[in-house]
This record gives C-alpha cells, sequence and structure tokens, in this order.
C-alpha cells in the first residue's frame, strides 16, 4: 500500500505522449475560469470584483510570459460569438465534467478506480475538432481556479473555535488545468490540487500560482521535487 | 410560422396602443447603472459571469419573435427608458418561474407561458423581477444574510441552545427575503396600473398556481402542496398571502379608463411554442397538472393538437386504463385532422398495447405514408410489421 501522500498525484499525462516535431504546434489558452473572493465568518463565498479582475490579468501575464513550453506557441483567444461561441461553451462545460472525473477517479485519492490508476485514457471526442477549425490551433488549454480568502471575522471565528476544539476551515484555495488534443478531443495532461499557494491578488503570488497550475504541462522543463507542503 | 404570428400582433396593435397611461410612468432614476461598492460589484461580477454562459448556453430559446413579445411587454409595463439596460432571455425549464440577477439580467422559464393566461399576468411577473432589480434587493439580502451567518456561525458553537438562536437569527433572513417578495408584488401592481393593464390579474396569476398543485395532488391522490412553502425557512411568503394582498391592493390601483388583459395578442404571439411547451410539461409525468394545463388552454375548445397532447399524457403515463383513454382521444383528434401524423402514430402505438394490435399496425402504416422521412421511421416500421 502506498502512503496517501505517495497515492496523492497532481498530474496525469496521456501515456506516450509527444508535441509533433516537424513543426511548431499552437497551443491555445481559452477564456479562464477566475474567482476570487472573501470566505466570510459565516460559511459565505463572497465575490470580489477588484481581486478577480487583478488575478485574471495577472495570470494571463504570467503564463504568456513564463509558459516555458518548448516547440510550442501559446496564446490567449478571445470568446467567439455565435455558432463557435454554443459550441466552445459545451465543450467548456463537457471538460469541466470530465475534469472532475480525472480528479475523483484517477488523481486525489478516496475514490480511484482500479481500471483508471495508471494512464489517462479520458477523451472529449472528436467534435472538437470544431474548436481546432475555428481557433486554427493544434491544442487548446483550460484553466480554473478559485480562491476565497479568510476575512478577519473569519479568522476570529478560527481562533475562537480552536479555544472550543471546533474547526473552522481558513478559505479556499483550488485550481486545476488540462490540455486536449483539438484534433482528437483527447485529454493529454490535467493538473489539480485543492489546496494551491500564492496569493493570486499579487504578482509574486500570480506567479507561483502560475507555476503550479502548469506543473507537468508537457513540453516545460520538469522543476526541481515539490516540497511536501505547497503553501 | 413567424409571418403568421406577426401578422396577428401587428392586428392587434390598436388594442394594446390604446392602453392609457403610457406617458405616466415612474421617472428614470439611472440611463446605466453601474454597481458601486464592494459588495455590489462583487455580486455584479458573478451575475455577469452567469450572464457570459447563459448567452451561449442551449437552453436559451432564440425564436426573435418570442423575444421581441416578452421584451415588448416588459418595456410598455415598466417603462422604455428603465428597460433600456435589462436583458431578458426565455430558458427552456418547464416550471413557472422568473428570476432576475443584480446586474440587470431577466430570466423568463418556459413553463410560464402555458401558466400564465394573458399578457397582463405576463406583465405582472415580468414587473415583479424588475422590482427586485431595481431596488437592489439580492445586495441587501446578501448584506443581511452574511451579518446573520456570521454571528449564526458563533452562536452555533455554543451547543444545543446556541444552535437554536442560530437558527433563529438564519431564520429571520428568510422573512426578508419573504418582505422583498411581497413589496415586488406590490411594486408590479403600480407598474401594471401606469401601463393600463388589469391589475387583478397579479392576483389571478396565484389562484391558477393553487388551482394546479391541487389538479397535480388529486391525479396523484395526494394531499394539495398549494399551502406549502417551508414555513419559517421559506424565501417566498405563501401563494394565499401573496393572492390576497394583490387582489387588496389591486381594488385600490387601477389603471385610468378601460383596463385590458391583452389576451388575444398573448395567444398570438404565443401560439407556435405551445407545441413545443406542452411537449415538455407531458415529460414532467405530472397528469394532473396537464391536464389542468390543456383544459386551461383549450378554455371549452378542444383543438386537434390539445387532444392529441391529451392523448400523449395518459400514453406517457401509461397506468391501467390509461392507453383506452389515450386511443379516444387520439380519435377525436383524429376526427379534427385525419391528415396529421403524429395522431396515428399515439393512436397506433396506444392500439399496440391493447387488443386491437391489427389497427395498431395500420395506424402506423398510416404514420408512415404520411410522413416517409420520420426519424423514428425505421423503429415504427419495425412495430407495423414491415
Amino acid at each position: 500500500m502506498p502512503t496517501v501522500a505517495a497515492a496523492q498525484e497532481r498530474h496525469a499525462v496521456r501515456p506516450g505522449f509527444a508535441y509533433p516535431k516537424d513543426r511548431e504546434v499552437k497551443i491555445v489558452v481559452f477564456r479562464p475560469d477566475v474567482r476570487v473572493g472573501t470566505l466570510t465568518a459565516g460559511g459565505l463565498d463572497e465575490p470580489n470584483a477588484d481581486w478577480t479582475a487583478t488575478a485574471r490579468t495577472l495570470i494571463a501575464a504570467e503564463i504568456e510570459r513564463a509558459h516555458g513550453v518548448q516547440g510550442a506557441t501559446v496564446s490567449f483567444v478571445g470568446e467567439p460569438e455565435g455558432e463557435d461561441g454554443v459550441r466552445l461553451a459545451q465543450y467548456r462545460a463537457l471538460f469541466g465534467a470530465v475534469a472532475d472525473a480525472i480528479m475523483i477517479h484517477r488523481l486525489f485519492v478516496g475514490n480511484r478506480l482500479q481500471s483508471k490508476k495508471e494512464g489517462l485514457d479520458w477523451t472529449l471526442g472528436e467534435g472538437v475538432s470544431a474548436l481546432a477549425d475555428a481557433t486554427g490551433a493544434d491544442y487548446g488549454l483550460f484553466l480554473f481556479t478559485h480562491d476565497a480568502y479568510g476575512s478577519s471575522g473569519r479568522k476570529a471565528a478560527q481562533i475562537f473555535g480552536a479555544m472550543f476544539g471546533v474547526a473552522v476551515i481558513p478559505g479556499i484555495h483550488v485550481g486545476y488545468a488540462g490540455l486536449i488534443d483539438l484534433k482528437t478531443g483527447d485529454v493529454i495532461w490535467l493538473n489539480a490540487d485543492p489546496q494551491m499557494g500564492g496569493d493570486v491578488r499579487t504578482p509574486e503570488g500570480a506567479q507561483k500560482r502560475v507555476g503550479q497550475l502548469l506543473d507537468g504541462l508537457p513540453g516545460r522543463p520538469v522543476e526541481a521535487p515539490a516540497t511536501a507542503k505547497r503553501n | 410560422m413567424l409571418a403568421v404570428s406577426s401578422l396577428l400582433a401587428g392586428s392587434m396593435v390598436p388594442q394594446s396602443s390604446a392602453a392609457p397611461g403610457q406617458e405616466a410612468s415612474p421617472p428614470v432614476t439611472q440611463a446605466a447603472y453601474v454597481p458601486k461598492d464592494k459588495d455590489e460589484r462583487g455580486l455584479w461580477m458573478m451575475a455577469d459571469e452567469e450572464e457570459r454562459q447563459l448567452r451561449t448556453s442551449n437552453f436559451v430559446i432564440r425564436d426573435p419573435a418570442i423575444n421581441a413579445y416578452v421584451r415588448d411587454v416588459l418595456c410598455r409595463t415598466i417603462g422604455q427608458a428603465e428597460c433600456a439596460p435589462i436583458r431578458l432571455y426565455v430558458v427552456r425549464t418547464p416550471y413557472f418561474n422568473a428570476t432576475s440577477a443584480p446586474n440587470g439580467m431577466i430570466q423568463v422559464w418556459s413553463g410560464l407561458f402555458l401558466r400564465v393566461r394573458n399578457e397582463a399576468q405576463l406583465a405582472a411577473v415580468l414587473a415583479h423581477e424588475y422590482v427586485h432589480y431595481r431596488d437592489r434587493h439580492f445586495l441587501l439580502l446578501w448584506r443581511e444574510l452574511r451579518a446573520r451567518a456570521g454571528s449564526a456561525t458563533f452562536l452555533s458553537m455554543f451547543g444545543l441552545i446556541g444552535s437554536l438562536v442560530a437558527m433563529g437569527q438564519l431564520s429571520t433572513v428568510f422573512s426578508f427575503s419573504r418582505d422583498q417578495e411581497s413589496a415586488a408584488d406590490s411594486g408590479a401592481v403600480y407598474m401594471l396600473a401606469n401601463a393600463g393593464y388589469d391589475t387583478r390579474e397579479s392576483a389571478l396569476v396565484w389562484g391558477q398556481i393553487r388551482d394546479e398543485a391541487d389538479a397535480t395532488a388529486a391525479a396523484r391522490q395526494a394531499k394539495s402542496r398549494k399551502d406549502k412553502n417551508g414555513g419559517i425557512f421559506a424565501t417566498h411568503p405563501p401563494t394565499a398571502d401573496r393572492m390576497t394582498a394583490l387582489f387588496a391592493l389591486s381594488e385600490k390601483v387601477k389603471a385610468n379608463g378601460e383596463p385590458v388583459n391583452g389576451v388575444d395578442r398573448y395567444h398570438a404571439m404565443l401560439a407556435t411554442l405551445w407545441p413545443s411547451l406542452i411537449d415538455d410539461q407531458i415529460k414532467l409525468n405530472d397528469l394532473g397538472a396537464t391536464e389542468f394545463l390543456l383544459a386551461s388552454l383549450a378554455g371549452g375548445t378542444w383543438t386537434a393538437d390539445l387532444l392529441y397532447a391529451r392523448g400523449e399524457t395518459y400514453r406517457a403515463r401509461g397506468a391501467a386504463g390509461d392507453f383506452e383513454k389515450a386511443a379516444g382521444f387520439y380519435r377525436e383528434a383524429m376526427a379534427q385532422a385525419p391528415a396529421n401524423p403524429e395522431v396515428r402514430r399515439g393512436l397506433g402505438l396506444s392500439l399496440l398495447r391493447l387488443d386491437s394490435a391489427d389497427e395498431g399496425r395500420e395506424q402506423l402504416k398510416e404514420y408512415l405514408r404520411l410522413k416517409p422521412d420520420a426519424v423514428d421511421a425505421p423503429m415504427i416500421r419495425m412495430l407495423a410489421g414491415g
């Protein structure tokens, strides 16, 4: 039996995957799903427009600056209109559902399926090629981050709760990212972490967060082994 | 189809544009409202994200004539300037509801169009949602919830007594919400009067919803849930209270001149939408409610389409005796519309389940003859015996 720490995996790559070497491939980043706010004393996840806008800008800039993927161009695409918009919305939703399944049944400890523990064989289906036609790209990158920083009232409740032996979770910091082959629909890589580090409201924090979000993305230089605690 | 409905709408215009008091709509507060503080901008951001998804959703009904009509009713009711910043979406969901978001997005569920019987009732619902937006109810409710939930967190640390007090704290949030609903109800009545609509329709719609709940219960041999709203944790007041309050207010607040309810225009504009709405309703497997709604649409005159829908309703449930009833309704529909293939299909499939399989197969063959390119042709051909 592996220990819990060893069994917990943050990312998985489709076995045997490599970018085509005969040309420079094009990766498009679809509008990241970013939400930043406050976790109030009462447990409400309160959205904050300024923090979200800041995080969105910082994360996008950091991805363009430091994606580090060898042999590929990485660029953001605007939201398409009309038919293409509806199609992207459907695949965005499908990717969300598939990513959830990968996190539950492949990555995170608890409900991993015997037949899914190795490899990565999920796909969104060949219909995705319509997105390749619309964007002219080979691969698509989806990103999701959600942060809620504990309010001062919540911090007080945390201290107060600790005195009575009541655990109050301090905040929410989840994120995941996935790379899709836009010709075949195959999920190439998925990376997820329910407790991400880096304060996305600051340039340094966003740099750390993007590093964690893109950790293990094919074509990126392998980082030094991560420390056990990633905060 | 579109040409027909806009032609009919055109012929109805004199009636509705005669609605008095249009110029008496309340003054414009903001041309383009921009959210001010941190709380409000956060809520707008979330609503904007939701709307971004909704814009590309397959659940949105994009039929231009329907959308133009609903928007026209909204603008006529709340005033042209007030309705300019509002975005209206008709969402395919077969229940009675409409929602508004802090950023001025209003969603109308498609099931509402089967349950609202005239333009004045539609106007009442739309105006109700507009008041929620105009008076920033969501923001105020959010602040109330945040304050109460915060103290409830502290209180719930103190065992049972603390938890009971905490529950009391939270229940005041729901009473706050119920007060907002009442405010939106009465705000809508004034707008109806200004636009020349019959204000009593705002109350009548609740009577219909309660009757529908009774019909559902009767068919299921259960107690009607018309007075169930969740007690102290209800977000909306009981429908009986809303109806009583609306009747009382509509006695005092009336349109200048002869009030209109716009029933003819409403029927003309939405007739093309009804078959798909009825289809969605039948799939809810709520025979009592479906029968109630079909009867209200028929108003004593059962057309072939409505008889067909009744047949489909009973065939879908398929309880003892339902196929006999279904076959009866299909036959009545067939008498009116012998060339309608769908009626033949329903009748044939019902007869296959009864002791008349031979006649059933004949009806299915007739279906295939009338509609050779039907999507289910291979399956029906098999059932019809080649």
